[in-house]
């Protein structure tokens, strides 16, 4: 869901497209970092959102019948990082607001502080606790795609409420607004593109284990060797303090 | 190409700098969002047309088609204005002010949108991006941009076959079966996206890729007469907006 352009007063406009900054600043530093040490980065970033921006204009059945699109913000994060994601979704959406007409310049602060900072940062955390937690893959997978969609969708929601308060109940009695319309569209969405994460993942497992690996997904051997060598440990010293 | 990019390279105002095309599109955008709704968006509304179907030279079917989309998140957002939750006369009422407030939001979208569509329907993504490093964003961004830009064609004509080519294969009849067929789209953009990174890097560095993208622009400079005559534009219809607002508050009589 993109705030339409000119659909936020001038102030709110500003205080969304400063609150976003820092976000992207930090973004663009670990980017610039990224490509100076490793200057063939360059394309595989380019690549990372060539398909950020396809997988946005895939069209995913809904539980209603009709269709929309996932945001792609969970998968995204999962594979290339929250800050790389705040890079990626701000060019992503200038594309969409210059090339397709969805969303906006005006609203490009509001937009990227949704859907390319909280949806990322909110899904990956997800994602990372789960997996602390020993939750199979598929399972974060789904569970980081899920809370970015939904969350996406929550901060719009107070986005939308802030800026167009109820004459009668004020800024709670619009977020309700805003939140009761987006909920019974968007939870089933946000189901939706969790399994279409989860599928993805599975066949891309299958398919790219290399380049999943290369990116951190997946542990390579070594990785998968010391983390059970360190859970052996973790699980002897705990036998010896219990028979202490 | 999308439809957008593709008039643009075609414009009239291709050769124009993004400069000249940036102040008055968004400087119309601008203007529809702190100018009050009424006149001001209605004003920037047949400016904008007035300059898009005229010396900008875009066909009104291609911009309808590119106009129509903003314009639908523009009435479905502008309904919810119409209601008022927990006023005295029942938890869920219309509001009085309501048809005022959602006409003033869509003039104002309407205006923006215009605005915007103006610039983009001019100006092709590939003569902005390389340009943004005069404008302070890191090369580092802008090339990552480029090869966004450029990938991402590339990808979405994969994913139009690859879509026909599941559909001839009965891959959309069943529920089951598009589902497995839109995860197997996501994963082969992702495959197909990486093995051109791969492939694009290997020809780069047998021609001494460095790390930079160097791309031929197209030359242009900016026009001072063109800047002026849109800054002029803008201020006329930023004053007739204003006086006319003036007239139009003050009572009668």
């Amino acid at each position: 869901m993109h705030i339409a352009e000119g659909f936020l007063p001038p102030v709110h406009a500003v205080a969304w497209s400063a609150a976003a900054a820092p976000f992207v600043i930090h973004g663009v530093r670990a980017l610039t970092r990224e490509v100076k040490s490793n200057p063939e980065s360059t394309l595989l970033l380019g690549a990372s959102g060539a398909f950020t921006f396809v997988l946005s204009a895939l069209k995913i059945p809904s539980v209603t019948g009709s269709c929309s699109h996932p945001t792609g913000t969970g998968l995204g994060a999962i594979l290339f990082r929250p800050p790389i994601m705040a890079v990626l979704g701000t060019i992503t959406l200038l594309f969409q607001a210059l090339l397709l007409a969805h969303g906006g310049l005006t609203t490009l602060g509001a937009n990227v502080f949704s859907m390319a900072i909280v949806g990322p940062w909110a899904g990956y955390g997800v994602y990372r606790l789960l997996r602390r937690f020993d939750v199979p893959l598929m399972g974060a997978v789904f569970g980081g795609a899920f809370v970015a969609d939904l969350s996406t969708y929550c901060v719009t929601s107070v986005q939308l409420a802030l800026a167009f308060t109820d004459p009668s109940s004020g800024f709670l009695g619009a977020l309700g607004k805003f939140g009761s319309i987006f909920a019974v569209t968007q939870i089933p969405l946000a189901i939706s593109e969790g399994l279409l994460t989860v599928l993805v993942m599975r066949l891309l497992v299958r398919s790219s284990k290399g380049e999943l690996t290369r990116l951190g997904v997946l542990l390579t051997r070594k990785q998968s060797q010391a983390a059970q060598a360190a859970k052996g440990a973790q699980a002897a010293e705990g036998t010896e303090v219990e028979s202490r | 190409m999308l439809p957008i990019d593709a008039a643009a390279h075609s414009s009239r105002w291709r050769r124009r700098h993004p400069v000249d095309k940036a102040v008055l599109g968004l400087g119309l955008t601008v203007l529809a969002i702190s100018l009050p709704p009424w006149p001001g968006a209605a004003l920037v509304i047949v400016t904008a047309l007035t300059v898009l179907l005229g010396p900008a030279g875009v066909p009104p079917r291609r911009l309808w088609r590119a106009y129509r989309i903003p314009l639908g998140f523009c009435v479905s957002g502008a309904l919810t204005l119409l209601v008022q939750v927990g006023a005295p006369e029942g938890f869920v009422t219309l509001d009085p002010e309501g048809p005022a407030r959602a006409a003033g939001l869509l003039l104002r979208t309407s205006a923006a949108s215009l605005g915007v569509l103006l610039f983009a329907f001019t100006t092709p993504m590939s003569d902005l991006l390389p340009r943004l490093v005069k404008a302070g964003v890191p090369a580092a961004v802008v090339d990552v941009a480029l090869v966004t830009y450029r990938m991402s064609f590339l990808l979405l004509d994969s994913m139009t076959r690859i879509r026909q080519a599941q559909a001839a294969r009965l891959g959309h009849t069943t529920r089951a079966a598009t589902w497995r067929s839109l995860a197997g789209l996501g994963a082969t953009a992702f495959v197909r996206a990486f093995d051109r990174a791969s492939r694009l890097q290997a020809g780069l560095a047998g021609r001494g890729y460095d790390g930079t993208l160097r791309v031929l622009v197209p030359e242009a400079r900016v026009s001072p007469r063109f800047v002026a005559a849109a800054l002029t534009l803008l201020a006329a219809v930023a004053a007739v907006a204003l006086t006319l607002h003036h007239v139009l508050e003050r009572p009668l009589g």
